[in-house]
Formats: C-alpha cells, sequence, structure tokens
C-alpha cells in the first residue's frame, strides 16, 4: 500500500474481470460513458429490426389465438407422437437461455476475461429465451387458463402436485432459474442504471432510471456489499445453470422410451444448452458490435475466446452422440440397436444429418484460427448451429416417439402451419425483447469496463501517466 | 448531514487523502467511485460485508422448506405404489435445491439491500453525479469546527473541487 508521499507501488488487478482480455482503445472512464451510452440513440435499421420481430411475434400469437379456438388438435399431433414442436422448441430455448447465466456466473467465479464485454447481452438473452421457453409448455397444454394446476399448492380436494414428477421439477427449476437470472441480471444493471440517471438529459427518463437505480451513489459501502451479494449469486448460478438443463433432460431421460432412456443425458443437455447458447450470442454479438461500432469492446480476441468454448462444447455433444450409439450396441438391447440404426438411417435420417453436420462437423472449422477470428464465419456458423441444435432436439422428441418397442405403434408426425406459426412467433416475441432492452439499458456492463480500463493516476506507475 | 466533500480525478490521490483523513480522525469517512478499485478498499481497511451471513440464513430455510414440503404433501395424500418409497429422497432433493438457490439468492440481494442502504429516494448530501463517470469522491462527515482542517487536507492532496455539504 502507498503511503502519503509515496505513489501506489503497483496496480491491483480488478476483481470482477481479469485483464487476461484488454481494450487499448478503450483510454478512459469518460469513453466508456460516452460510447456505451451512444448506443441507446435509436436508429432506422433497428426500428426495422424491432418491426420485423414484432410482426414474426403476431404470427406466433395470431396462430394461439386460432389453437385456443379450435382446439389443440390443431398442431400436427399424430398418435404415438404427441410431443412435437412445442417441446422441441421449449428444450431449444433452455438452451438458448443457459449461455447467459454461464458467462455472467461461471466464468465470473473463474475470472475469464472475456467475459466483461459480452455477458449484459449474454443475460439478457437468457432471461428473454427462458420467457419465450416458459411459454411452450402453456401452449402445449392446450387450455393455457389451466396452467396454474402445476403450481405448489393444494387444489379444492386438498390435492397436491407430484413432486416426484419431472414436469414438477421443471416447474421448480424453469421459474427458480427465471427468477434468479432476471434478479442477476438486475443486480448487475444498478450501478450502470446510476450512470445513465446522471447522465441523462430528458426528465422523463431521467426520473424512470433514478427509481430503477434505487438512489444508488457509488458509495465504498454500496460497493463492499454489492461484490459480496455478486459473487454469492454467481455461485447459486454456477449449480443452477447446471440443474436447470439436466432437469429438462429427465423429462425424457425418465421414462422407458428407446433413444430417451440414458444416464448420459444429463451432462449430454448441459454441454449442448452451452454450444447453443454461446452460437446465439454470437447471432446477437457480432451484429450489435457492428451496428453499434463496439469492435474495439467486443474485440477478436473476445470472439476468439468464445468459439474455444464453442469448439469444446461441439465435442462434448459429438462425443455424447457416439456414445448414445455405442451403448445401443454394446446393451445388446433390440428395440435400442433397432432404434439408433433408424435415427440415421430411418424415416427420419435427413434431421439426424442436418444435426450431425452443423453440431459436428461444421464446428470443426474452429480449430483454424484463422476462422475464430473471422466475425463474418462465426455468424454464419452461429446460425448453422441454431439450425443443428433445433434438429437435435427433433431427433431426440420425434423419432423415439414414432419409433418405440411395439410395431404395430409406429407412427409418423408432420409439424402443422400452427405449430410453425409458433415457432416463428417465438423468434420474434425473443427478438422482440431484445431490441427493446438494448435500446433502453447499456448493452454492455458500464461498471466493470472501467474495472478493466487503467484509472487516471497523477503519478506515474511503470513508466505509465494518464 | 453535514460535512465536506472532495472531488478527485486521479486513484492515487484519492487513495492517499482516505489514508490520511483515516489517520486524522476528522469524522467519518465515505468514498465514492464509479467502479470496484481494491487499492480504495485497502484504504479503507473496512469489515467483511455480512452479506454472507443472509445467503446462508436464506440457503437453510430454503433447502429445510424444499424438502418439508414434499415429505409432507407426499405423506398427506400418499400415492401408494408396491415397493416404492413414499417420501423419496432423491426426487425430492431436486426441489429441496431448487427452493435453497431460490431463498438463498433472494435473500442475498435482501441482504445486500439492507446493508447498503438502498433502494433510497434521493441520492443524498454528499453525492456528484461526477462519480458514477469519470472522478472519485470523499465526503467526511464533521462539524463546522473540522471542516477547514479537512478542506485543507483534501486540498493538499489535489482535489479538483472542495465544498462544504449541508
Amino acid at each position: 500500500m502507498g503511503t502519503i508521499a509515496q505513489p501506489v507501488e503497483e496496480l491491483r488487478r480488478p476483481n470482477i474481470a481479469s485483464a487476461d482480455v484488454q481494450l487499448p482503445a478503450v483510454k478512459d472512464y469518460e469513453q466508456v460513458d460516452r460510447e456505451i451510452i451512444a448506443t441507446l440513440g435509436f436508429t432506422k435499421k433497428w426500428l426495422i429490426g424491432l418491426s420485423v420481430s414484432i410482426a414474426a411475434m403476431l404470427v406466433g400469437a395470431s396462430a394461439w389465438i386460432y389453437q385456443i379456438y379450435w382446439g389443440l388438435g390443431q398442431a400436427g399431433y399424430e398418435p404415438p407422437v404427441m410431443w412435437g414442436v412445442y417441446i422441441i422448441t421449449f428444450v431449444f430455448w433452455v438452451g438458448i437461455g443457459h449461455a447467459g447465466t454461464l458467462i455472467s456466473a461461471i466464468l465470473y467465479l473463474f475470472r475469464a476475461g472475456f467475459r466483461t464485454s459480452i455477458y449484459r447481452a449474454a443475460e439478457a438473452m437468457t432471461v428473454f429465451a427462458v420467457m419465450t421457453a416458459g411459454l411452450f409448455p402453456i401452449i402445449h397444454i392446450g387450455r393455457p387458463w389451466k396452467f396454474f394446476w402445476l403450481i405448489p399448492y393444494p387444489n379444492w380436494r386438498l390435492l397436491w402436485p407430484n413432486f416426484k414428477s419431472p414436469l414438477v421439477w421443471d416447474v421448480f427449476a424453469i421459474s427458480t432459474y427465471l427468477t434468479i437470472s432476471t434478479t442477476f441480471l438486475y443486480i448487475g444493471l444498478i450501478p450502470d442504471l446510476a450512470v445513465l440517471r446522471d447522465r441523462e438529459t430528458n426528465p422523463t427518463r431521467k426520473r424512470i432510471y433514478g427509481i430503477l437505480s434505487l438512489g444508488w451513489r457509488n458509495s465504498d459501502r454500496e460497493w463492499r456489499h454489492f461484490a459480496k451479494a455478486y459473487l454469492f449469486l454467481a455461485a447459486f448460478s454456477t449449480p443452477l445453470v447446471l440443474s436447470v438443463h439436466s432437469v429438462v433432460s429427465f423429462d425424457f431421460a425418465m421414462s422407458l422410451t428407446p433413444g430417451w432412456h440414458a444416464s448420459i443425458f444429463p451432462p449430454y443437455f448441459v454441454a449442448g444448452a452451452i454450444f447453443s447458447g454461446f452460437a446465439m450470442v454470437w447471432t446477437i454479438a457480432i451484429p450489435m458490435r457492428k451496428w453499434f461500432k463496439l469492435e474495439h469492446y467486443i474485440t477478436l480476441n473476445h470472439l476468439d475466446a468464445t468459439a474455444k468454448v464453442v469448439l469444446f462444447t461441439s465435442m462434448v455433444v459429438g462425443c455424447a452422440y457416439m456414445i448414445e450409439f455405442f451403448i445401443a450396441w454394446y446393451s445388446g438391447v433390440r428395440p435400442e440397436q433397432e432404434f439408433f440404426w433408424n435415427r440415421v438411417f430411418g424415416q427420419w435420417w435427413w434431421a439426424a444429418w442436418i444435426m450431425l453436420l452443423c453440431n459436428m462437423a461444421l464446428p470443426m472449422s474452429l480449430w483454424s484460427q484463422k476462422l475464430r477470428r473471422n466475425p463474418t464465419w462465426l455468424w454464419f456458423l452461429s446460425i448453422f448451429i441454431n439450425i443443428g441444435m433445433w434438429y437435435e432436439r427433433f431427433v431426440i422428441v420425434v423419432p423415439s416417439l414414432s419409433h418405440e418397442f411395439e410395431p404395430w405403434q409406429w407412427g409418423s408426425y408432420t409439424p402443422s402451419w400452427v405449430d410453425m406459426s409458433f415457432l416463428v412467433g417465438s423468434f420474434g416475441w425473443f427478438f422482440m425483447w431484445f431490441l427493446l432492452f438494448v435500446k433502453q439499458m447499456p448493452v454492455m456492463a458500464i461498471m466493470e469496463l472501467k474495472e478493466i480500463v487503467v484509472p487516471r493516476r497523477k503519478h506515474a506507475v511503470d513508466g505509465g501517466h494518464h | 448531514m453535514q460535512g465536506v466533500l472532495g472531488a478527485f480525478h486521479h486513484l492515487d490521490t484519492t487513495v492517499h487523502a482516505i489514508e490520511e483523513l483515516k489517520k486524522a480522525r476528522l469524522g467519518d469517512v465515505t468514498v465514492f467511485s464509479p467502479t470496484i478499485r481494491h487499492e480504495i478498499d485497502d484504504a479503507i481497511d473496512a469489515p467483511n460485508s455480512v452479506v454472507r451471513r443472509f445467503t446462508l440464513v436464506g440457503a437453510l430455510l430454503g433447502v429445510s422448506f424444499g424438502y418439508w414440503i414434499s415429505i409432507w404433501t407426499g405423506d398427506y395424500w400418499p400415492l401408494v405404489t408396491g415397493g416404492k418409497a413414499i417420501a423419496s429422497w432423491i426426487p425430492y432433493t431436486i426441489i429441496g435445491f431448487e427452493v435453497m438457490v431460490l431463498v438463498g439468492c433472494l435473500s442475498t440481494v435482501a441482504g445486500m439491500f439492507i446493508n447498503a442502504r438502498i433502494p433510497r429516494l434521493t441520492t443524498t448530501v454528499g453525492y456528484d453525479p461526477r462519480f458514477s463517470g469519470g472522478h472519485f469522491g470523499i465526503f467526511v462527515s464533521c462539524g463546522a469546527d473540522k471542516a477547514p482542517q479537512v478542506e485543507a487536507l483534501l486540498q493538499k492532496h489535489g482535489a479538483d473541487e472542495v465544498r462544504r455539504e449541508d
């Protein structure tokens, strides 16, 4: 510690983000404020994006009204396939919702520096993805006004939900995840909302930011308790994020259906969720860094680091695919072997090969550093991975239900226009919220970016002078 | 609250001013900074946050409630299946875990709010909007008798602005 007459000997490393990924083009705190606040201005491109999203959302909303009026028969269910696009899309969006908490909580605990520039957008993505996912079980039950039956309180006959049911576990896991992700996002936003409050000139917006920032003053007392609370929220969110997709995988793994009843499902689902979530972070962050001129905050080093995570999780997912085939062969169980043969050479072969191509083959391109640092390639790859991961859930749900133990039970499934409208609507709903968010809240954590930036010093440290 | 406020543009001068103010014991010192800085934490040398106690208590209450509600409802209306336990701890662990995380996190937030004294309606005396931007601030709570000494000390350490607050 420095004394009065001498400069502080060394610059202490920030305690939230490590300085592994530096931002050399960011010179001081004021620049961070100026450039991040500048992203809040409305633009024509943003308005077009929002209009397209709302239009897509209305497609889904119209389909829902139609389905409520005509009944669940309008979805393309045909016995024995009574889970279709709704459950596939539910699992898809829950998976997308994993990267946000992974980046903000797990990478925080591991002091991974590359998280700082992308975690706010990823956290917001998590909240909106889980909000989107949560709609699908409600849509799927056909009579959405009966949803409250799943909430654990006794009905008029004092009958409680069955806590041994995976669907009740889902309710607990998803609602806890949504609550904690939203809390985590908001707590991290409080200091940044104070920045907006202090810089805003429009009195109405200033007042709104003032209320949302809860009177935050950046005092040492506030920072001390904030840092500790943030650490504990991260510590809780870490096992939570792993548990949520494990619980979602139990929806399948707890049944005796071929292709589902496997102990590998929880880690396989978690790895797949991280994989797809990071891909969606690219889908969002790569255009965002270009349109908002934030290339010096989300640098090629950041993209390179995320690409390594995607490459690793792609290999984990690929390994899980192969292990499924191995176990089917090794078990000697005929229906299981038949099922997995059918998966790649049967009725749904095309879906399985889309999955293998997008999730296993194309990500191998990331062994090349040149491609890992090519934002255009990463964005296109993210689209392929999103498609591949949706098809992974299709391959898990539909072929298993259509090809169970008894040949006379085997059937088919064709999604109806109502199913596909919900899929389109879910993307519209998600992007509508995200686009609204990016124009009201800072897309990057101002407070944490300032931790990386070297503060001004009167006396030089290691030859530097600011 | 009466006191003297100093606004600084440099981290090192802020740290030195804090250290000397603590030695001089001229009044309670509140430091404002645009972000968390270890140098300031070290200079203030404040006790560890008690938020962790809220976390622990919340998590214990949550996990107890999660197990209790599932075991109690199982016993209240038993779904008897041959060879299966009425209260089965493996599936109930999922409920216990999720409720532990939920209540633990929410009590952590409550602990932060209570100890950081937020939400508050205004930013109160001794705050300047520059402190969320690029400036550091030191507010010393003291009476008019000690104010000149505090002002002199802050100016000596290179404060951009020193002013009295009422």
